[in-house]
């Protein structure tokens, strides 16, 4: 079967000093993206077991999440890429809350040394 | 409560490949991914910009920097910056990714499909196999679809257009309605609305692609016949069997916007959708000269795109740059930039009769008296289209 090209033509752009950073940082939202598909399929199963213990893979493929269910599940996703991103957010609250201060000034906030 | 999917859902229509259970999740990952970082990443840059990046520039320079080019050179070694990039430029790629897997797994048989002669069709499709696919569509593929809107990957393919469809949902994270038709319906909506007068009785799409802005025109005005050209063979096989299944009347052919087969002045509204961007500086002066010539007295030409750069803060310029160089749209920045007066004029319109808007978007206004708690949109400018014109 004819096979579909898989990468745009062009120069990929980096953004970080070392490209491998950009990869690993696109393995890990790959992988994240993965498990997302884990979390679907495992939702539906116990969706499906709720109802009949008796169910078969093509119940999975057959079903059909109603808005309730599509609602819930764009919630999860959120909240998923909320927890794997939060060193990105932790960064933002930090420039929004103004937590900018220098580690160091809070070491000399305690160090008593110049008392001696 | 009712139970109808959100109207943020994709309508399942015959043409639109079938997902399996984890191709369709893998997809809807993506969706919340772009959802995401528009909502909770991409607010970061300013931050970053007003807190640390113009804060050391006015330090080494007595002054706040001047344009667009400034900012990027300091922002481009910002953290929050590079991350949001990245991020960014890879939900792109895991995007057509996902929308390429259901395609790929059946490619034969829904090209067998999608290709099958219909017995009574109500519209048509021309194709021109000796039509040259143009420089700027052939150097990068374009935001990143492999193999752009043109490449076929096996006989009679029409896989571009089968991938595109759906990302399209996806890129606009369902903003652009069940059917992606936001942008031809906002520009029908504002049509009726400010010129209820106006009938047009021949409409033209200009590089229509799959035809999901062009379906809305033949609701709008059911007695217009309607046509929409592309130079992407792909994408036009896809765009016929999509409005045929939709059961909309449009006659498809394969040309390039720059130098039309059509007769002078045998139309009364030629539009276009998020095309002049793709195109280059002396394709959009060619395009703009066939507008004028195939327009009939009174009619009007319309061109939908994001703002132009024009007035706007160095900041903001240089954030709605970020496709330039980051999502292969090499034409975008200086398509921003140009004086769309003169475009109008060179094209031998009268410039008295040029428009530059912003327009509602139709969708945005359904949902709001959909949901009284609708909160408004993040994609196309938040709930907005700019559109450029003129009337003959």
């Amino acid at each position: 079967m004819a096979k579909l090209q898989r990468k745009a033509k062009g120069e990929r752009p980096t953004f970080f000093q070392d490209p491998n950073v950009d990869k690993i940082l696109s393995m890990v939202m790959g992988l994240a993206g993965e498990v997302a598909v884990l979390h679907d399929r495992l939702d539906t199963a116990e969706r499906l077991l709720e109802k009949s213990t008796d169910i078969k893979r093509s119940d999975i493929e057959n079903y059909k999440a109603s808005a309730k269910v599509t609602a819930e599940r764009a919630q999860w996703r959120e909240q998923f890429l909320s927890e794997v991103l939060r060193i990105v957010e932790i960064e933002q609250e930090a420039l929004a809350n103004g937590d900018t201060q220098d580690y160091g000034d809070a070491i000399a906030l305690v160090d008593g040394s110049s008392c001696e | 409560m009712s139970n109808a999917l959100p109207a943020t859902t994709q309508a399942e229509h015959q043409a639109l490949p079938k997902t399996t259970h984890d191709e369709f999740a893998r997809q809807e990952f993506v969706r919340s991914y772009k959802q995401y970082l528009v909502k909770n990443v991409h607010g970061g840059n300013q931050l970053a910009y007003e807190q640390r990046v113009k804060p050391k520039f006015r330090q080494e320079n007595n002054r706040d920097p001047k344009d667009r080019f400034e900012v990027r050179d300091e922002m481009v070694n910002d953290p929050h910056y590079q991350m949001f990039s990245a991020l960014l430029r890879t939900s792109q790629e895991m995007m057509w990714s996902s929308c390429q897997i259901p395609v790929q797994r059946e490619l034969e048989s829904l090209n067998k499909k999608l290709n099958k002669k219909r017995a009574k069709p109500r519209g048509s499709l021309r194709m021109d196999s000796s039509l040259e696919i143009p420089r700027y569509h052939k150097s990068v593929d374009i935001h990143c679809q492999p193999g752009g809107y043109h490449t076929e990957f096996s006989d009679q393919d029409a896989s571009a257009g089968m991938v595109y469809d759906r990302a399209v949902h996806i890129y606009a994270m369902g903003q652009m309605g069940p059917y992606n038709n936001d942008i031809g319906a906002s520009i029908a909506l504002w049509l009726q609305e400010t010129r209820p007068e106006f009938k047009p009785l021949r409409i033209l799409d200009l590089g229509c692609s799959v035809g999901h802005s062009t379906v809305p025109y033949v609701d709008a005005f059911p007695k217009a016949e309607i046509h929409g050209i592309d130079v992407a063979a792909p994408m036009l096989r896809y765009a016929h069997a999509r409005a045929e299944g939709l059961g909309k009347k449009i006659h498809f052919s394969q040309q390039n916007a720059e130098i039309l087969d059509f007769e002078d002045e045998s139309f009364d509204l030629v539009v276009s959708h998020i095309l002049l961007h793709e195109t280059s500086d002396k394709a959009i002066r060619k395009i703009a000269k066939e507008c004028h010539r195939l327009l009939k007295k009174g009619g009007i030409m319309v061109h939908a795109e994001t703002p132009q750069y024009k007035g706007m803060a160095p900041f903001d310029a240089f954030m709605l740059d970020w496709d330039t160089r980051n999502n292969n749209e090499p034409f975008w920045a200086r398509s921003h930039e140009i004086d769309l007066m003169k475009l109008s004029k060179q094209a031998g319109f009268d410039p008295k009769k040029e428009f530059e808007t912003m327009i509602p978007s139709a969708f945005q206004i359904a949902e709001a008296k959909r949901s009284l708690t609708f909160q408004g949109g993040d994609f196309g400018g938040g709930g907005f289209w700019f559109i450029y014109g003129n009337e003959k």
